[in-house]
C-alpha cells in the first residue's frame, strides 16, 4: 500500500515536470526559428543600439544587419564567452538583454477576453437558449462601451456585486463550446438586445430598482433592459 | 470451594471493572482528542477566514483611498485649468483626464450597488473624456469657448461635492468602519455600504451635461437609427417572408417583440434536422436584422467559395445590393463573412453586414445587419486626390504592400472619412493603414492579431 502510494506520488511529481520539459523544448525550438530571422529592421535596431552603447559597434543605427553589425556581434560574443557565429540567437539575445520578437509566423496568442467572456456566459446563462447566451455576452460588451461602467471586459465582469455568478464563484467553472461560440459572436458584434445594459430573471430578481429599467426584450428566462 | 469460587468471581468482576474503566478512559481520551482536533481546526479555519477577510478589507480600503486621492488631485487640476491658459492649461487638462480615469477604476472596484454607483462612475469617466478632448483642441492651437469654460466650472463644483462626500466617509473609515460587513447587508438592491457612502453628501451632487464627441460621450452610446426604411409590416407578412427564405422549416414559433433602438418581431425557427435559429425582423420594412444559432460540428459539406456565394446571395435577398466580402475568418467549423456595400467604387465600412455559415451543414447560422440599418444613408462620396504611390510612400520601406483600396472609414466618435486603405505585411505581422483621401494624413492604423480563436483587428 505504502509502495503504491509512493509510486503514485512519484508519478504525480514526475508528470508535471515532464510536461514542463516538453514545453521548454518547444519553446527552444521556437526561439531557434526566431533567431535565424533575427535580422528584421526593428530587431537589428535593438541590437545595434545595445552594441553601440557598449562600444562594440561604431556604425550607424540603420536597422540593416550588414557585415559591420555581424562583426560587432562576433566581437560581443567573443568578449562574453558565447559561441562566436555572428548570429543573435537566444543566448546572445539574453546576454544583450533584448527580447526577440516572434516574427510574422508567430505562434498564436490566446484570447483572454474571449475566455473570460465565455466563462461569464457559462456561469450566468448556461441553461438559456443560444441567443440568450449571446445576449448576456453582448450586455457585458455594452457595459464596456458605456461611461457608467468600467472600461474593460475584466473590469465589468469582476465589478463587485455586478454578476451573481461571479459573487458565488460559478465564474470559475469551465465553459462549454456553446458558451465560447456565444462569446465569439458577441465579440464579432452580434447584439440581439440592441445596446442593453442589464438583464434579470423576473422569477428570482430581488432588486426593486431593476424593475424600473426600460425592458427591451425577453429571451429565455432573462429580461434585457436599458 | 465456595470461597475459591467467590474469589474467582471477585477477580472476574475486578477484571470487567478494569476493562470498563479502560474502555471509558480510552473513549474519554478519544473524545478529548477529537474535541481538541475539532477545536484546533475550527480555530484554524476561523483565523483563516479572518485572515481572508482582513486581506479583502485592506484591498477595499486601498481602493477607497486611491479613489480619494484621485478625486483630490482631479479637484486641484480642474481648479488650475479654470484659472490658466495655453500650454499649462493643456497640461492640467491632460492630468485631470488621467486622475478622472483613475477615479473611475477605483470606484468600480468597490463593492457598491450598481444603482448607487453608476451616476458617479459616469461623471468621472465623462470628465476624463471631456478634458482629453479639450486638451486635444488646445494642442491644435484653438482655445476654450465661453461655454466650455462654464461647463468646466460646473464640473469642478460636482467634483468638490464628491470630494466632500468621500472625505466625510474617510473619517468614518478611520473609526473602524468595515466595508465588508456593511456591503454584506443588502436591502432591496442596495447594500449598506452604498447607502452609507451616498447618504453622506451634504449637498446633492449635480451631474453636469458635457456635450462633446469623444470617449464616454453620450453621443457615442445613443446611436440613432438612420437606415431603416419602408412601411410598417405585420407578423403575417414577416411569416410569409420567412417561409420563402427558409423553405425546409418544420416549425416557426413567435418569441415576442423587441422594443429598443430597433423594434422587431422575434421568431424561433426549427428545420427538418432539428436545428434552431433565432430571428429578429424589423417592424419597419420587415428586414431581417439578426439571426443567431450554433450549427453543428463535423466535416465540411461545402467549401469556402460556396460559403462565400451563399453569404453574398443571402445578403442580396435581404436588400444589400452591390455587397462585397471585405473580410472573412474561419473559427471552429464556422466561417464569418463581413460584407460591405460599394458606392462609386468606395467600400462602405460603417454599413457592414455579417454572415456566419456553418461548414458542416452548409447553412446560414448567423446574420447581423444592425450596422447596415443603423448607418446606411444616401451619402455624397468621391474618391480623394491621393494616389497609391503617395500613400505607400508614407510607409517604411520594409513593408510589403499587399493591396490598396478606397474605403469609407468609420473613425473615432461618429466621424466618417473617405480613406485609401493600404494592406501591408510588416516584419511583425499584417497591418491596415488608412490615409485621408484628400489630405494624405494617416487617420488610423489597424493591426491583425492572430489568436487561438481567429484573427483580431485592433
Amino acid at each position: 500500500m505504502k509502495k503504491k502510494l509512493i509510486s503514485l506520488l512519484a508519478l504525480s511529481i514526475l508528470a508535471p515536470s515532464s510536461l514542463v520539459g516538453v514545453a521548454v523544448a518547444n519553446d527552444l525550438s521556437h526561439q531557434e526559428v526566431v533567431a535565424e530571422a533575427a535580422t528584421t529592421y526593428s530587431e537589428s535596431v535593438k541590437i545595434q543600439t545595445k552594441l553601440k552603447r557598449w562600444g562594440y559597434y561604431t556604425g550607424a543605427i540603420d536597422g540593416i544587419y550588414g557585415p559591420k553589425t555581424k562583426e560587432a556581434v562576433r566581437y560581443f560574443q567573443r568578449k562574453n564567452g558565447l559561441a562566436v557565429d555572428g548570429i543573435v540567437g537566444p543566448k546572445t539575445a539574453a546576454a544583450m538583454g533584448i527580447t526577440l520578437s516572434s516574427g510574422s509566423s508567430s505562434s498564436k496568442v490566446s484570447s483572454s477576453d474571449l475566455n473570460l467572456l465565455a466563462r461569464c456566459v457559462y456561469a450566468e446563462a448556461r441553461g438559456e437558449p443560444y441567443t440568450g447566451q449571446v445576449a448576456v455576452a453582448a450586455v457585458v460588451l455594452n457595459r464596456v462601451k458605456n461611461s457608467a461602467f468600467p472600461n474593460t471586459i475584466s473590469g465589468v465582469i469582476y465589478q463587485p456585486w455586478a454578476f451573481t455568478a461571479v459573487n458565488d464563484g460559478q465564474i470559475n467553472l469551465s465553459p462549454n463550446s456553446t458558451a465560447y461560440k456565444a462569446a465569439q459572436d458577441a465579440l464579432n458584434g452580434w447584439d440581439p438586445t440592441y445596446g442593453c445594459l442589464y438583464y434579470y430573471n423576473p422569477a428570482t430578481a430581488t432588486s426593486s430598482w431593476i424593475w424600473s429599467r426600460q425592458t427591451v426584450v425577453t429571451i429565455g428566462k432573462h429580461v434585457f433592459a436599458l | 470451594m465456595e470461597g475459591r469460587k467467590t474469589q474467582f468471581l471477585k477477580k472476574e468482576d475486578k477484571k470487567r471493572k478494569n476493562r470498563v474503566i479502560t474502555a471509558l478512559a480510552v473513549s474519554a481520551g478519544v473524545l478529548a482528542l477529537s474535541t481538541t482536533v475539532l477545536a484546533i481546526s475550527y480555530g484554524v479555519s476561523e483565523s483563516q477566514a479572518q485572515g481572508y477577510k482582513t486581506e479583502l478589507e485592506n484591498v477595499y480600503n486601498d481602493n477607497f483611498y486611491n479613489l480619494l486621492e484621485s478625486v483630490n488631485n482631479l479637484e486641484t487640476k480642474l481648479a488650475k485649468t479654470i484659472h490658466s491658459s495655453g500650454t499649462y492649461q493643456r497640461k492640467t487638462l491632460l492630468e485631470a483626464s488621467k486622475n478622472a480615469s483613475e477615479a473611475g477604476i477605483s470606484l468600480s472596484a468597490l463593492p457598491l450597488s450598481q444603482n448607487d454607483v453608476q451616476d458617479t462612475v459616469k461623471l468621472v469617466n465623462q470628465i476624463s473624456g471631456y478634458t482629453s478632448i479639450l486638451a486635444e483642441k488646445l494642442a491644435q492651437g484653438e482655445s476654450l469657448t465661453g461655454e466650455e469654460k462654464s461647463t468646466l466650472v460646473n464640473v469642478h463644483q460636482s467634483v468638490l461635492d464628491l470630494q466632500n462626500q468621500l472625505n466625510e466617509f474617510a473619517r468614518k473609515l478611520n473609526k473602524g468602519y468595515s466595508i465588508i460587513d456593511s456591503s454584506m447587508n443588502v436591502d432591496s438592491g442596495s447594500n449598506e455600504f452604498s447607502t452609507n457612502l451616498t447618504s453622506l453628501k451634504s449637498t446633492e451632487i449635480e451631474y453636469p451635461t458635457m456635450i462633446y464627441d469623444g470617449p464616454f460621450s453620450d453621443s457615442v452610446v445613443n446611436v440613432t437609427v438612420k437606415g431603416l426604411k419602408g412601411k410598417a409590416v405585420g407578423q403575417e407578412d414577416v411569416l410569409a417572408k420567412i417561409e420563402k427564405l427558409f423553405p425546409n422549416l418544420v416549425r416557426t414559433d413567435f418569441e415576442g417583440e423587441t422594443n429598443g433602438r430597433f423594434e422587431t418581431y422575434n421568431f424561433r425557427l426549427t428545420n427538418s434536422d432539428d436545428e434552431m435559429l433565432y430571428l429578429q425582423v424589423s417592424k419597419i420594412g420587415g428586414h431581417i436584422l439578426t439571426i443567431s444559432g450554433t450549427g453543428e460540428e463535423g466535416d465540411a459539406s461545402i467549401d469556402e467559395s460556396e460559403a462565400k456565394d451563399l453569404a453574398l446571395r443571402f445578403a442580396k435577398e435581404n436588400g444589400i445590393q452591390d455587397g462585397q466580402v471585405v473580410w472573412s475568418d474561419s473559427i471552429k467549423g464556422d466561417v464569418y463573412f463581413n460584407i460591405a456595400p460599394i458606392q462609386n467604387g468606395i467600400i462602405l465600412y460603417p454599413d457592414l453586414v455579417k454572415v456566419k455559415i456553418n461548414m458542416a451543414t452548409g447553412t446560414i447560422v448567423g446574420y447581423d445587419a444592425t450596422s447596415y440599418f443603423t448607418n446606411h444613408t444616401n451619402r455624397v462620396l468621391t474618391k480623394g486626390s491621393l494616389t497609391k504611390s503617395q500613400a505607400v510612400g508614407y510607409l517604411h520601406s520594409t513593408f510589403e504592400i499587399i493591396n490598396s483600396r478606397w474605403v469609407l472609414s468609420p473613425l473615432d466618435y461618429n466621424r466618417e472619412v473617405v480613406c485609401m486603405e493600404v494592406e501591408a505585411n510588416g516584419e511583425d505581422g499584417k497591418y491596415y493603414f488608412f490615409f485621408n483621401g484628400e489630405t494624405g494624413e494617416l487617420e488610423n492604423v489597424q493591426k491583425v492579431i492572430e489568436t487561438d480563436n481567429g484573427n483580431l483587428i485592433m
